[in-house]
């Protein structure tokens, strides 16, 4: 018989128990439906992850101080402000480097004073983060080395104290007994997890060595890095660099440790991939459960059907085409619950995105793939019923009662 | 020249530790063009004779032609094969898919003797029509009253040109007016050359065929023929 015929014959089955039908896919639907939700779903925090790399025009690496370990003696010898000059004065690569002091100071404006940490930094450090300047200006170089007691803050400090952030430009503010003048107010960035930058106030780097910490040491160093260069070859320069400055002789260790970020991204895409991992794996178990339940409703359409059976065979029915007639409606069965579940599993990634403010993009080999997969969940479970169908010896199916 | 010859059938069924001897032996032969009736009480090996020799079981032992082709020895498949071109059936509550148009449940023969649907459609109609039904070809089986069910379903055995209508009790679920139109068709059938065995236990509808072959026992107990008028 036609294949045709046999879907005509398979759909008007299904339409005939429409109800036993559906509810016999709900499986199906929640096993496609994960996987099109997991996909969709990991691909977008994958391309948020991606963006979020490339979006930095290059690499940025951190050097911070190295922290004693116990039973090794390394000095726990402090970065200094000569130590991102040393950075800066070699050429070798032409990266862009940013000392930072950091601390935590009372802020006070008229009545009002919060805690706030406070962040000595060059006037690179703004560009080197990718932060934006919303009112006023960032301080430049020459402050910087004039140490003027000027600051920028974050765009919610001015909350906090109770006013505005963009009403305190041009006002003067004390940070930790010293008067300081706010020239500038950085654009929203929102909180990164560890640190809100909107929270935080911005200084120049001598400025906080001289007046406000009193002191040369520098808790990181920032390295920005040209793509064109692998971390690897990053962190050889550097490591020359400091090394020489620290005067750290041949096999003895380093007594500063350098992160590199992108390490922490490819973690999170770790995680991703381990969350899809197992969703898939759920997926896959509901496609399984999903698989049993198509075979255990295919078997009760065929002892419903026996007479049928026996009629088709008395018209001549082959065993094939007897078979092909139910694996048919098994598979046009799991179809039918992948198509629901692909719209579902859409549905559900799409308010993600909507929520994550992500990019909705389902691969359209995620579709095919899943719709496929749950076809072979059809064809797998309903050989057995359809086997049986089949082997009905058509004399006694056509007296069944 | 006998269309079908059947010789020293036996059929045993195995109950359990018992076999059953269904048919103990049964030989006769039937013309081109005859109109036949096989009774029998219940339990005779009626129903049992009717499935070897509508192809729909084989028998132990014995032989049969059919056609002059040997038909015992096949199983499955090439039985399947040979009820869809050489028998036609008729049964007793009908048996039509409830789903499915006239047209349709008539063209199903054709379907699986893999005819193209031009032809199975062209067809579907003539057989219809053959039977008076080509204006309710769209209609489903619920839509239609009994006795035009089993025309339908007379449509059906006809449309992939048998050699052998084979009717089982096909006016046992007819009231008698409606039994009496489907006999007359078959009347009109067997005037236009068909070959026709009918399966039945009332003496009624036996006694309107031109030879009756009783069946007890599991042994041919009378093969009567009618005296042309």
């Amino acid at each position: 018989m036609v294949l045709q015929e046999s879907i005509s014959t398979a759909v008007d089955s299904i339409r005939a128990n429409l109800l036993r039908s559906l509810l016999t896919t709900i499986a199906i639907v929640i096993g496609t439906a994960s996987v099109i939700a997991m996909v969709g779903i990991g691909s977008s925090a994958q391309r948020a992850i991606d963006d979020s790399i490339s979006n930095l025009s290059a690499r940025t690496l951190s050097v911070y101080p190295s922290r004693g370990r116990g039973s090794q003696k390394i000095s726990a010898a402090p970065l200094s402000i000569s130590d991102a000059d040393a950075l800066l004065k070699d050429k070798e690569i032409n990266w862009r480097v940013s000392p930072e002091i950091r601390g935590s100071k009372s802020l006070k404006y008229k009545n009002e004073s919060i805690s706030i940490s406070v962040i000595g930094a060059r006037e690179s450090y703004l560009s080197i983060q990718g932060y934006e300047i919303d009112q006023g200006t960032f301080f430049t170089q020459r402050d910087d080395l004039a140490r003027k007691r000027v600051a920028i803050i974050g765009s919610s400090v001015g909350t906090e104290l109770k006013t505005s952030s963009k009403a305190l430009v041009g006002q003067d503010i004390d940070l930790g007994g010293v008067t300081f003048k706010i020239i500038g107010v950085t654009k929203s960035e929102g909180s990164s997890g560890w640190s809100n930058p909107d929270e935080q106030i911005y200084i120049p780097l001598l400025t906080a060595s001289d007046r406000v910490f009193g002191r040369d040491r520098v808790d990181s160093i920032r390295v920005e890095v040209p793509n064109t260069y692998t971390p690897e070859e990053a962190m050889i320069s550097i490591e020359r660099v400091l090394r020489r400055e620290h005067d750290i002789g041949p096999g003895e260790e380093n007594n500063f440790r350098i992160n590199d970020w992108s390490q922490f991204t490819d973690l999170q895409k770790q995680a991703t991939a381990i969350f899809s991992a197992l969703l898939i794996g759920i997926a896959g178990i509901s496609l399984m459960v999903g698989g049993i339940g198509v075979m255990n409703i295919m078997l009760v359409s065929v002892t419903e059907r026996t007479r049928e059976i026996g009629l088709r065979k008395a018209l001549g029915a082959t065993q094939q085409a007897i078979l092909l007639q139910f694996i048919i409606e098994a598979v046009t069965l799991c179809i039918i619950g992948g198509i629901i579940g692909v719209i579902f599993g859409s549905s559900l990634y799409f308010l993600v995105t909507v929520f994550q403010d992500w990019v909705f993009t389902i691969p359209f080999s995620a579709i095919l793939g899943s719709v496929m997969f749950s076809a072979c969940v059809g064809l797998f479970f309903g050989i057995w019923p359809a086997r049986k169908a089949a082997q009905l010896e058509p004399a006694v199916a056509l007296r069944y009662e | 020249m006998n269309i079908i010859d059947v010789k020293n059938i036996t059929k045993h069924y195995s109950l359990g530790t018992q076999t059953v001897e269904a048919l103990r032996g049964i030989s006769f032969g039937i013309e081109q063009g005859e109109f036949i009736a096989i009774m029998g009480p219940s339990g005779s090996g009626k129903s049992t004779l009717m499935n070897i020799i509508g192809c729909l079981d084989s028998p132990t032992d014995g032989t049969y032609h059919l056609n002059n082709q040997e038909v015992s020895t096949l199983e499955g498949d090439e039985l399947a094969g040979i009820r869809n071109k050489e028998i036609g059936f008729v049964f007793q509550n009908f048996h039509l898919l409830a789903r499915n148009s006239a047209l349709d449940n008539v063209m199903l023969p054709l379907k699986y003797a893999g005819v193209d649907k031009v032809d199975q459609i062209k067809r579907g109609k003539d057989a219809l029509s053959q039977v008076g039904l080509e204006s309710r070809m769209d209609h489903q089986p619920s839509e239609l009253s009994g006795g035009q069910q089993q025309r339908v379903a007379i449509a059906r055995a006809l449309v992939n040109n048998p050699s052998i209508l084979f009717a089982d009790e096909p006016t046992g679920n007819l009231d008698s007016q409606t039994g009496h139109d489907v006999m007359q068709l078959f009347h009109n059938l067997h005037q236009q050359g068909q070959t026709i065995i009918l399966i039945t236990h009332e003496n009624e509808v036996a006694a309107e065929a031109q030879r009756t072959i009783f069946i007890k026992d599991g042994l041919i107990e009378s093969d009567t023929r009618k005296e042309k008028l």
